[in-house]
């Protein structure tokens, strides 16, 4: 893999409708990394937000005793989805991929294809 | 006619700035803002940790509180222990640790920077904790790690404030985070996340949550935040402090799980002898939390 932030760059350029992407430490809620977004999208709150998401159906799963992990979690507003990928790392240190994308612009299948690959190329 | 006087209002209270440093909305280094300013290159000593900088950017963090980069890499298999030892030798080329470990093809470069980047913000957290003593900085000596992702100073110190609020958010009272834990009894024991249950696994009256986070080969913040979510939801609690210190007692083992019996009742603690040991009362326990969550409002 190459760096963080050409990672990012790559993926914010590669999927079609991408407007934002961060790559985010779900314990701590930081982002590691972030690419995109705009003024009135902050990333890094966006980034923080998220990880109560991932949290929650992670704690439900427990309750359930699902085995299975998350591959991703997509919610869909209506004019943009947000896709989260969790990477599965050998470090124990839960990471996620976080990817805003414009829903008229965007293939959906395509886009969690793509997010699939890079976080392949992200493991740690 | 009479003119009404008023008596001037009192004047209303105004938290003070300990207060606030304490809660995480305060400064946190005006030293090391006038560094970042100033461009300075070397290395910043505090109570709790040390960052090293380049050109006025953190490169490097270091705290006793945290496990440092080489446990993070060796404790889950990413680095054999010989390759970074072999990497630490060779460093003396100048080139820096970090060049010999992605030479020698046992990390991509991508990997290094994020383990690195996570392990600075681990151990700044400590690092830049309120301190009773003043920092000292020694200018000049750059560090052997060599260079990977340079972080700005603002940029971490308004992650270290994000990162307190987290914690105060999660359980308001920070005893949890630097002594020995024991198991509580809760009234109804929640369910716990895996990762939540390797952590209690661990709690036995003498290991704090950095022990624990050094030897699970996580972080030190992360393990924290686990700590204070167990304090939220009644299961572990802070070992009481004697009123004198005594003299400490030898380390128990190991719990006794490691010899293969069934999982332990919760709490024979070991409390050093002459202190009073009352078993917390679940209802005083539940009106307490209670009350440090309408505080917490």
């Amino acid at each position: 893999m190459a760096n963080t932030e050409t990672t990012l760059k790559e993926a914010l350029a590669s999927i079609e409708g991408a407007t934002g992407v961060a790559l985010v430490d779900y314990t701590s809620g930081m982002a590691l990394g972030t690419m995109g977004g705009s003024k009135g999208f902050d990333l890094n709150v966006a980034a923080a937000g998220n990880t109560d998401v991932v949290r929650a159906k992670m704690r439900t799963m427990e309750h359930l005793g699902l085995k299975g992990q998350i591959e991703d979690i997509l919610i869909t507003l209506s004019d943009q989805y947000h896709l989260i990928r969790l990477i599965s790392g050998r470090g124990g240190n839960g990471l996620f991929l976080y990817l805003v994308l414009d829903a008229k612009r965007s293939n959906l299948a395509m886009a969690r294809h793509q997010l699939k690959r890079i976080e392949e190329d992200l493991e740690v | 006619m009479t003119a009404v006087r008023t008596a001037e209002p009192p004047r209303l209270p105004v938290r003070s700035k300990t207060a606030a440093g304490e809660r995480g909305w305060g400064g946190v280094s005006p030293m090391l803002t006038r560094l970042a300013a100033e461009r300075a290159t070397g290395v910043l000593v505090r109570e709790r940790g040390t960052l090293h900088l380049a050109d006025g950017l953190v490169v490097h963090a270091e705290s006793p509180s945290a496990p440092g980069l080489d446990t993070l890499l060796t404790a889950h298999g990413t680095l054999p222990p010989e390759a970074w030892q072999r990497a630490l030798t060779e460093a003396d080329d100048g080139r820096g640790v970090a060049r010999h470990l992605v030479d020698g093809g046992h990390l991509t470069p991508g990997a290094l920077e994020l383990c690195h980047l996570t392990a600075v913000y681990d151990a700044a957290y400590f690092a830049l904790a309120p301190s009773s003593t003043p920092g000292r900085f020694r200018y000049g000596t750059a560090h052997r790690l060599g260079p990977i992702r340079p972080v700005p100073v603002a940029a971490l110190e308004h992650e270290t404030l994000r990162r307190r609020d987290l914690l105060h958010r999660i359980w308001p009272d920070p005893g949890t985070d630097e002594a020995p834990l024991i198991r509580a009894d809760p009234v109804a024991a929640p369910a716990l996340t895996r990762r939540q249950q390797t952590v209690l696994d661990r709690v036995n009256g003498v290991r704090t949550a950095p022990d624990i986070a050094r030897e699970l080969g996580r972080l030190a913040f992360h393990t924290l935040v686990d700590v204070r979510r167990l304090m939220a939801a009644g299961v572990v609690s802070p070992l009481p402090r004697p009123a004198h210190p005594k003299p400490t007692e030898p380390r128990r083992a190991e719990p006794r799980r490691a010899r293969g019996e069934p999982p332990p009742v919760p709490v024979p603690v070991p409390v050093p002898t002459g202190l009073v040991e009352l078993p917390p009362d679940p209802h005083t326990t539940l009106l307490k939390r209670l009350r440090d969550a309408l505080e917490a409002l």
